[in-house]
C-alpha cells in the first residue's frame, strides 16, 4: 500500500483528508468504489507530473476558486499530486528566478500545460504581456511542448467574457490557436475544483485523458444538461415557476425557467458535485443557472433573466424581444395582405370582373 | 365559354406532405409558444397534470410528423413527378423567369395576364423552398435540443449553432417564419382561388388542376 502518511506527501494533509479527496474524484467522474485504492495507489506513488500553469486574460478566479475551497484538503492534494514548476500566483520564485523556471521545465522535463485566461491576437497580442512578452508569442513558445493541454475556465476554454462581442481584444481561447496537442476543456466561472482534480486523477490512474465531448469537455463532467439533474425539475414538468425573484413561488423553491435560468442549455455536474462543501449551487440557492460552461454564454445566454437573447438589428441600434420583432412583422404581414385584398377589390369593382 | 381540361398535378404523397407538415405546424406552434412561456403556471394546480411535460410531448410528436413530412418532400424534390421536382420551380430557364416576372406583375395588380402552367408559379415554389429550407433547421434545431447527449447531434448542433442557447434561439426566431407564411399562403391561395379558374384550392385535397383546353 502507498505511503500516504507522510514521506511523499504534505505532512498537513491528514490520510483522511487524502481518502476523502479521492473518493470525491472518483464519484464525480463516476467510477466504481472498487476503483478508489487504485486511484489513491496513482495519486501517492506516481511521479508528481510537472505542470506549468499560464494566467492570460483573466480575473484569477479559477485559481481562488481551486485553493481557497472551503475544503483545504482538496487544494492540498491537487498540489501534492503534482508539482506546481510555474504558477503566478503561489510560486514562489519572482522575476528573472521565475522565468528561468520556466524555461527549465519547458526545455528539459515532460510537462501539463493548464491555462487560465483568454489570448488576446488583435494589435499584435499587446494587450497581455508578461516579462516583455505577449501572451500569444508565450503560448506558441510552451504549447508545442506540453504533453497536453487543460484549459480551465471558459476564458481560456472558449475566450469568455473578454470574447463577449464586440470582443475589442480579438480574445480568444487555447484551441484556436493550438493544434496537434490533446486539449481538456474545464470550463466554467469558476469550474468547480473537483472536475479539475477528476481530470488529473483520471491521467494520473490511467494514463491517459478523460472520454471528452465535441467542445472537448470531460464528459465525466460535462456530459449531461444541469436541467436534467436539477432538484426543481419536477416543478418544471409539473408546472410550477417563479414568475419574479421575491415572489411566493420563489420562496416556494420552485422551478427558475421563467426568470432565464439557463439549465436545459447548459452542461455541467453543477446539481451533483456542488460547492463549496456545503451542497450548494447557484439554483439550490434560489438564482437561475446562467450558462457559463457554454461557449460564447456573455452573447447567447444574456439576459441572464430572460429566457432568449434580443434581437438585434445591425446598423440601427435596434435591440428588441424575439416576440416583439415576429408580432411586429406578422402585423405587417397581415396589414399588407388587407391592403392587398382591399385593392383588388377596388379594382374590380371599378373595372368589372374580365369575362372568361 | 371556355372549355377545361382536368390535369393530374398532385401525387398522393404530395398531398400526404401537406397536411402532415400544415397540420403538425399548428401544433408545433401552439405547443412551442408553451414551452418559452407556460402561462399556465400554477392555475391547473391539483389536478391530474404534467401542463409542461405534455406540451412537450406534444411538441416532440408532431416534431416527428413535421420531420417526416420533410423527408418526404425532399423526396420528392428529387424523384417527385415533373411539377414536384425541383428543377420545375427554380428560375434559371428562360420560361421561368418569364413566369416569375408575370405572377409579379399580376400579383401587384399592373397585369392581368395569367400565365398558366400546371405546377406552382415560380414566386411560390421559391417559397415554398425557403420554407423547405428553414423546415430543415427546425428539424436540425429541434433534434440538438431534443438529443442534446447524442454524440451525433451533438456533433452537428455544435458545429451549426455553438451552444444550445443560440439553436433555441434560431428556432423560436424560425417559427415567426412559418406564421407569416400561413397568412400570405392562406391569403394567395383563395385570391388565386377566386382570381383563376383552375381549382387551386380543392388540386391540394383531390391533387387536380383545371387548364384551359388547348
Ligand atoms: C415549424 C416547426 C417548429 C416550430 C414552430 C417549433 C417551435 C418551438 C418553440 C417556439 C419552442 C420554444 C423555444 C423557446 O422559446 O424556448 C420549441 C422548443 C423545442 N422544439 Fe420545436 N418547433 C418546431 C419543430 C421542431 C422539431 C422538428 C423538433 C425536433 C425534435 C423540435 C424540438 C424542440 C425541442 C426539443 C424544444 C425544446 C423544448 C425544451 O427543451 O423544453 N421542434 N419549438
Ligand atoms: C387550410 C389551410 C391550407 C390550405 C387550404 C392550403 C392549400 C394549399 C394549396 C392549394 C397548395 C398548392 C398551391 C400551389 O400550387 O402553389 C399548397 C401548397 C403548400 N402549402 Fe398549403 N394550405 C394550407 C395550409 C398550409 C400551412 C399551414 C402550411 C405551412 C405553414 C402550408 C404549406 C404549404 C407548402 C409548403 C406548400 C407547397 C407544397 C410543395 O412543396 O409543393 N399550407 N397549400
Ligand atoms: S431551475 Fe433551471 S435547471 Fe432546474 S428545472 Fe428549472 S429550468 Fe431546469
Amino acid at each position: 500500500m502507498a505511503d500516504t502518511v507522510n514521506n511523499a506527501l504534505d505532512p498537513q494533509l491528514d490520510r483522511r483528508g487524502f481518502l476523502k479527496g479521492c473518493t470525491m474524484a472518483a464519484a464525480a467522474l463516476g467510477l466504481s468504489d472498487a476503483m478508489i485504492p487504485k486511484l489513491v495507489e496513482a495519486a501517492a506513488t506516481a511521479e508528481r507530473p510537472r505542470v506549468i500553469w499560464l494566467h492570460f486574460q483573466e480575473c484569477t478566479g479559477c485559481t481562488e476558486s481551486l485553493l481557497r475551497s472551503s475544503h483545504p484538503d482538496l487544494a492540498r492534494l491537487l498540489l501534492d499530486i503534482i508539482s506546481l514548476d510555474y504558477h503566478e500566483t503561489v510560486m514562489a520564485a519572482a522575476g528573472h528566478q521565475a522565468e528561468q523556471n520556466l524555461h527549465d521545465t519547458v526545455s528539459k522535463h515532460p510537462f501539463i500545460l493548464v491555462v487560465e485566461g483568454a489570448i488576446p491576437t488583435k494589435d499584435g497580442g499587446i494587450y497581455c504581456k508578461i516579462a516583455g512578452k505577449t501572451a500569444v508569442d508565450i503560448l506558441a513558445e510552451v504549447a508545442p511542448k506540453a504533453s497536453a493541454i487543460i484549459a480551465i475556465g471558459t476564458c481560456a476554454a472558449f475566450g469568455g467574457v473578454q470574447a463577449a462581442a464586440p470582443n475589442p481584444t480579438g480574445a480568444v481561447g487555447v484551441q484556436d490557436l493550438v493544434s496537434g496537442k490533446p486539449i481538456i476543456n474545464i470550463p466554467g466561472c469558476p469550474p468547480n475544483p473537483v472536475s479539475f482534480l477528476g481530470t488529473i486523477l483520471h491521467y494520473l490512474t490511467f494514463k491517459r485523458l478523460p472520454a471528452l465531448d465535441h467542445l472537448n469537455r470531460p464528459l465525466f463532467a460535462y456530459g449531461r444538461r444541469i436541467h436534467d439533474h436539477c432538484e426543481r425539475r419536477p416543478h418544471f414538468d409539473e408546472g410550477r415557476f417563479v414568475e419574479q425573484f421575491g415572489d411566493e413561488f420563489h420562496k416556494l423553491g420552485y422551478c427558475l425557467y421563467k426568470v432565464g435560468c439557463k439549465g436545459p442549455e447548459t452542461f455541467s455536474n453543477c446539481p451533483a458535485v456542488r460547492f463549496n462543501d456545503v451542497g450548494v449551487w447557484p439554483v439550490s440557492v434560489g438564482h437561475g443557472c446562467t450558462g457559463c460552461t457554454e461557449p460564447n454564454f456573455w452573447d447567447t445566454m444574456t439576459p441572464f433573466y430572460e429566457r432568449l437573447p434580443n434581437v438585434k438589428i445591425p446598423g440601427s441600434g435596434i435591440i428588441a424581444d424575439a416576440d416583439k420583432v415576429g408580432k411586429t412583422i406578422l402585423g405587417a404581414t397581415a396589414a399588407a395582405v388587407g391592403i392587398h385584398a382591399a385593392v383588388g377589390i377596388g379594382k374590380r369593382l371599378i373595372k368589372g370582373k374580365d369575362q372568361e | 365559354m371556355a372549355t377545361y381540361e382536368k390535369h393530374h398535378c398532385w401525387s398522393v404523397l404530395l398531398r400526404l406532405f401537406h397536411w402532415m407538415f400544415a397540420l403538425s405546424i399548428v401544433f408545433l406552434v401552439t405547443t412551442g409558444f408553451y414551452i418559452n412561456n407556460p402561462w399556465t403556471n400554477t392555475m391547473i394546480e391539483g389536478s391530474l397534470s404534467f401542463p409542461m411535460a405534455t406540451m412537450r410531448y406534444i411538441h416532440y410528436v408532431a416534431a416527428y410528423t413535421f420531420s417526416a413530412a420533410v423527408a418526404i418532400r425532399l423526396f420528392l424534390y428529387i424523384f417527385g413527378n415533373a411539377q414536384e421536382r425541383i428543377w420545375d420551380i427554380l428560375p434559371f430557364t428562360k420560361r421561368n423567369l418569364n413566369n416569375l416576372k408575370m405572377t409579379l406583375l399580376q400579383y401587384s395588380y399592373i397585369s392581368d395576364k395569367h400565365d398558366e402552367r400546371l405546377g406552382h408559379n415560380i414566386l411560390a415554389g421559391l417559397a415554398y423552398l425557403f420554407t423547405f429550407i428553414a423546415a430543415v433547421i427546425m428539424v436540425l434545431s429541434g433534434f440538438f435540443m431534443l438529443y442534446p447527449e447524442a454524440s451525433f447531434w451533438q456533433g452537428w448542433g455544435v458545429m451549426l449553432f455553438g451552444n444550445q442557447q443560440f439553436a433555441r434561439f434560431l428556432h423560436h426566431l424560425l417559427m415567426w417564419w412559418f406564421m407569416i407564411f400561413a397568412v400570405i399562403h392562406l391569403y394567395l391561395c383563395i385570391w388565386n382561388d377566386a382570381n383563376e379558374p383552375e381549382g387551386l384550392i380543392s388540386s391540394i385535397f383531390t391533387g387536380a388542376k383545371f387548364k384551359h383546353k388547348a
